[in-house]
């Protein structure tokens, strides 16, 4: 069979070797490059989709030796948990790349750093073999660090700094844990699938290791308290760079949460649900309210990722307490479906914001006024995204955090108090809109333009997508049930 | 079920069409809601000969979306689409030569499409979607004119009001779900136990939410920010319809001490907001504050274990509320776009044919025979004397009437009496139709009310000669007082807190939004903090480095010194850390990793 996972992971990788060797390039031909890379990624991950993923395991899986001695293979495939990810991701980076077409500025390493991102951000999500799975994890990092440092705003090198710090000491007691599952694989082997089929580890060494996990996976997510890197690499980072941030690296937090935590160690998982589930309503709550007091609009943004990804942490928590099939998917449904809602949404927001900051050069919610007059096209777009970030019915959010609330309910009755989230966050997306959009338009912005073309282009499908996973949630649902449900029988 | 489903296909279509050709839209909308209503009477027919629907729409995984049409539901989709249409219809007129028509009728159809959802979704999360849709179309209409001072704020309040109470429905849900393991509304009604208390109240609460009532009325006073059209639509068969409408479709789950609360919450909720529409000041305030507190009585009637009754009344309502907001609208038109009551003074003399029609639904709300009004709170009245409470709700039941004759005889004594000067008003053909016909349905509504009751064959509560004489008493008796006696004279030391609708503490933004507020600007200030402590710990090493260079620099013994030396190395490196050449430090983990792997891999070999 043709191997179109491997070919959709190393397309982008492709573009960006043409971009390092054709230094002579001039900028428009490298966003040129760029578009073609993640145009056929795009439509490659599309006939990954369209290939589907059966049952319980893995599908469309390639496999090539690599180091044998060690049980180190480059091995990939999909599943229900996976595909919708890789498809998010390869949408993600093509919009990101038709809104950065206005960057001039060292194009050429500009759109190949964002080509070897996203290689690197579709091999988290389809590597089946832990070594490979962590050095693509370590290399998002690299990229988003040089993306952040170099095309981002005032205070960037602190911010990149901080992100990589953060991550970089984060992602270490994975590593710690991945070599404990290997030692304790019979025969000794790296392959994912092994550790899912029969969990190695038991007893201590499974607490042990999914604590190690824990940290790794709560920092990328992120979770509090170690969530900090996140507002500050958001405001300092280019909006593409935003978008790509919130939308594929953060999901590499919760989707190995899924993947390593709760399918390598299980029964560890479940005796530590409870702490994950108070410590997730904590942080879903904590994350509205610290975004209720944000007049910074990309700020307010990035803290609604808290909230929104705390709900995520705690529907994987919730399918790790229970031991009730038909809870444990539809709980995990939510938090899949609330992960490809969060990187649209969040998507769309920092594109509008973006847009909002190129315009008017601050982000100080004050700042505005009446820009729905100046800006319709803007400030409609801003304000169906921000009523999808709230969590309204027909929108993209509001399926997933059904499904997670009502997971809730069934094992931690007391954890529902997590909806109050919704009403949060509520209040500060209308603040935003009431304060920027709405009122008199003031004399300073009466010249502002709307979006033009190529901000249509890269906002107007995600907007589409929005709608469509609101209307339609069981086109991704379908995908991702069959998964999970084969999940709760083993 | 097509026909069926064409009540919102019809505006919902409207909705998208409007938006994607960008003109004609008021005929756009008015035939959108004329095929919904055209759909709803069809099967309004076909149900009463007996007919049944249900389908079954993908949704979530194990929980389809459904829609059911039953007696009930074909009924309430009937009321939706009659007033919807007419008000529609008056809307033409009522946005002649005014601008953003295409937002204005887009909106408008998807705030009907979302109600007629609600009133036939057979399934919890089909019904909370268009629950909360109809929140956001209600946002984005209170909004409409959204330059004007103040209007962005009304918005905001009306839709985080009613949201906070919304989670309510929500919460309710989940239980009712987790409890019977379906989505189905139907099946879940059986609940029972525990589950039945908490679910009850959590859906009284929603309700409460919605339609207005104590404590959480505030919203709907601000709302009048929005066009006449909207509120006449909004008051009268959507948004605040939406909480009767819950309560009337789950009354059966609710146990009687649900309904004992629900009954006094409404109650109160007439009392109160009955009071506070009789210290109004402006025309389309005190219609609403008569909304909240009719809503009250239609809750005591669930309250009382009648939601005949409810319905009846939310009936007779919703065609007597529209019709007194279309003939308020042509006020405000003559008025120069003022409702204030003071430049209202002697409108009704100018218009008097749109008088006659505000008169008309005026004394069918108070429930002047043979009026609609006077069958529905008959039956409520009814219902609160033989119900188990009947000691509280009874009198509540009838202050509530009372208090309706005086306030809607205040309204006609300000708009008739004074000196009649009056502008032309554009558009008038369009809106006179509309209130016609609704103000028609008001005066006759009464007489279909019988046959409702047989279509769900559920008869309405028997009334004695003695309740429908203390009801008529009393609403006359308001009605003479309120014609005679100035308002505000009649509420004595009561006018202060009555004009400021009872709000106690500071109300909502007092109570909950400041608070809210604060606690966020402290959570923020924490979490600087949190970020400070966490990357200080990164640069602990920095300051252990410094920290051992001046205990060195001081000389102790030799052990400590190597400690430090050791330290101070460590240091280094994390000073090296920090410096930003990440290339250099990316290479060393790269070069760490590689070595862990060496070494893993002479283990494994050796073993």
């Amino acid at each position: 069979m043709f191997p179109v996972v491997s070919v959709t992971l190393f397309l982008p990788l492709l573009g960006a070797l043409v971009l390092v060797f054709l230094p002579g390039l001039s900028a428009r031909a490298a966003h040129l490059v760029g578009l073609v890379a993640a145009g056929l990624t795009l439509v490659a991950s599309g006939v990954v989709w369209a290939r589907g993923a059966l049952g319980g395991g893995f599908s469309q899986v390639e496999e090539v030796p690599w180091i044998p001695s060690l049980g180190v293979a480059y091995r990939v495939g999909v599943d229900g948990i996976s595909l919708p990810l890789v498809l998010l991701t390869t949408v993600l980076f093509f919009v990101a790349l038709v809104f950065s077409l206005e960057i001039t500025e060292r194009a050429r390493s500009y759109v190949a750093l964002f080509l070897l991102l996203e290689t690197a951000s579709i091999g988290v999500f389809v590597a089946l073999d832990a070594i490979v799975f962590y050095v693509f994890f370590e290399v998002t990092l690299v990229g988003m660090y040089f993306i952040i440092a170099d095309w981002g705003y005032e205070g960037r090198q602190r911010a990149a700094l901080t992100f990589f710090i953060y991550t970089l000491l984060g992602s270490l007691p994975l590593l710690l844990a991945i070599l404990g599952l290997y030692l304790a694989s019979q025969p000794n082997t790296f392959d994912m699938r092994e550790y899912i089929a029969d969990p190695p580890l038991t007893g201590l060494a499974a607490m042990l290791a999914l604590v190690a996990m824990l940290v790794t996976f709560f920092v990328k997510t992120p979770v509090f308290p170690v969530h900090t890197w996140l507002p500050l690499a958001h405001t300092e980072a280019p909006t593409a760079g935003s978008v790509i941030l919130a939308g594929v690296l953060l999901k590499m937090g919760t989707y190995g949460l899924v993947r390593f935590a709760l399918q390598m160690t299980p029964d560890a998982f479940r005796a530590a649900a409870p702490y994950v589930a108070i410590l997730a309503v904590f942080s879903a709550l904590y994350g509205a309210f610290v975004a209720l007091a944000q007049t910074d609009l990309k700020r307010l943004v990035a803290y609604t990722s808290v909230n929104h990804m705390g709900y995520v942490v705690l529907g994987v928590a919730v399918a790790a307490a229970t031991t009730d099939a038909s809870v444990a998917a539809l709980a995990l449904d939510g938090a899949v479906l609330q992960m490809v809602s969060h990187g649209v949404v969040t998507g769309v927001l920092f594109l509008l914001v973006g847009a909002l900051q190129d315009r008017a050069h601050t982000r100080e919610m004050g700042a505005f006024g009446g820009l729905l007059r100046a800006a319709p096209v803007l400030g409609w777009g801003f304000i169906l995204a921000a009523f999808a970030s709230l969590g309204l019915p027909a929108l993209a959010h509001f399926p997933a955090e059904f499904q997670i609330f009502l997971g809730t309910l069934r094992v931690y009755p007391a954890g529902v108090l997590v909806v109050l989230g919704i009403v949060v966050t509520a209040g500060l997306y209308l603040r935003a809109i009431v304060t920027v959009f709405l009122g008199e338009l003031p004399e300073r912005w009466k010249g502002t333009k709307d979006l033009d073309a190529r901000e249509l282009l890269s906002i107007g499908p995600l907007l589409a997508l929005t709608v469509l996973i609101g209307v339609a949630p069981f086109l991704v649902l379908g995908v991702v049930h069959e998964t999970t449900r084969a999940m709760g029988l083993l | 079920m097509t026909i069926a489903a064409l009540t919102i296909l019809g505006p919902l279509a409207a909705a998208a069409l409007i938006l994607v050709l960008r003109r004609v839209a008021p005929a756009l909308a008015v035939a959108g809601t004329g095929v919904s209503l055209a759909g709803a009477l069809l099967t309004l027919v076909r149900v009463a000969g007996g007919a049944r629907y249900e389908a079954v729409l993908p949704g979530l995984p194990e929980m389809p979306l459904r829609l059911v049409v039953e007696p009930l539901t074909a009924v309430l989709a009937a009321l939706v689409a009659v007033v919807s249409f007419f008000v529609m219809v008056y809307a033409v007129g009522y946005t002649t030569g005014e601008g953003g028509k295409v937002r204005f009728f887009s909106v408008m159809s998807l705030f009907a499409a979302a109600m007629q959802t609600l009133v036939i979704a057979g399934d919890w999360v089909l019904l909370l979607a268009a629950w909360e849709v109809i929140g956001f179309a209600s946002f984005l209409l209170i909004g409409f004119d959204f330059e004007r001072a103040g209007v962005g704020r009304a918005a905001l309040r009306a839709f985080l009001y009613t949201r906070s109470a919304d989670l309510g429905l929500y919460v309710a849900i989940f239980v009712l779900i987790s409890r019977t393991g379906t989505s189905e509304v139907s099946a879940t009604l059986g609940a029972g136990g525990a589950a039945a208390v908490a679910a009850g109240l959590l859906l009284l609460l929603a309700a409460m939410g919605k339609s207005a009532q104590t404590p959480f009325h505030g919203w709907l006073l601000d709302a009048m920010a929005g066009p006449t059209p909207v509120s006449a639509l909004l008051h009268s068969a959507t948004l605040v319809a939406a909480g009767a409408v819950l309560l009337i479709r789950a009354f059966p789950l609710l146990p009687p001490t649900v309904l004992v609360v629900a009954g006094v919450a409404g109650g109160l909720t007439a009392l109160v907001t009955g009071l506070t529409a009789l210290a109004q000041r402006d025309l389309k305030r005190l219609l609403a504050a008569s909304t909240a507190s009719q809503y009250g009585l239609m809750l005591l009637a669930v309250g009382a274990g009648s939601p005949v009754a409810a319905l009846f009344h939310l009936l007779a309502h919703a065609a007597t509320k529209s019709s007194l907001f279309l003939g308020a609208g042509v006020f405000q038109h003559a008025a120069a776009g003022s409702t204030d009551l003071a430049d209202l003074e002697g409108v009704g003399r100018a218009h008097r044919r749109v008088f006659l029609a505000f008169v008309v639904a005026g004394l069918a709300l108070v429930g002047v025979p043979p009026l609609s009004g006077f069958f529905s709170k008959d039956a409520i009245l009814a219902a609160s004397f033989a119900s188990p409470a009947a000691w509280i709700l009874a009198p509540l039941a009838l202050a509530g009437t009372l208090l309706t004759g005086l306030y809607v005889a205040r309204a006609l004594r300000l708009l008739w009496r004074g000196t009649e000067e009056a502008g032309s008003v554009a558009g008038i053909g369009w809106m006179g139709a509309g209130l016609a016909v609704l103000a028609a349905l008001s005066a006759t509504l009464g007489l279909a009310l019988p046959l409702v009751a047989d279509l769900l064959g559920a008869p309405a509560p028997e009334e004695t000669l003695l309740v429908g004489a203390a009801g008529l008493v009393a609403a006359l008796v308001g009605l003479a007082l309120g014609w005679r006696i100035p308002g505000f004279r009649l509420l004595g030391p009561l006018l202060g807190p009555s004009e400021r609708g009872f709000r106690t503490g500071g109300g909502f933004d007092g109570l909950v939004a400041r608070p809210a507020l604060s606690a966020a600007r402290a959570l923020d200030l924490f979490d600087r903090g949190v970020h400070a402590v966490v990357f200080g710990v990164a640069r602990a090493g920095l300051a252990l480095a410094s920290a051992s260079r001046v205990a060195d620099e001081r000389g102790l013994d030799g052990v400590i010194r190597a400690l430090v030396r050791g330290a101070r190395s460590l240091g280094g490196r994390a000073r090296r850390l920090q410096s930003g050449l990440v290339h250099r430090e990316l290479l060393l983990a790269a070069a760490g990793g590689a070595l862990i792997l060496v070494f893993l891999a002479v283990g494994v070999i050796g073993l």
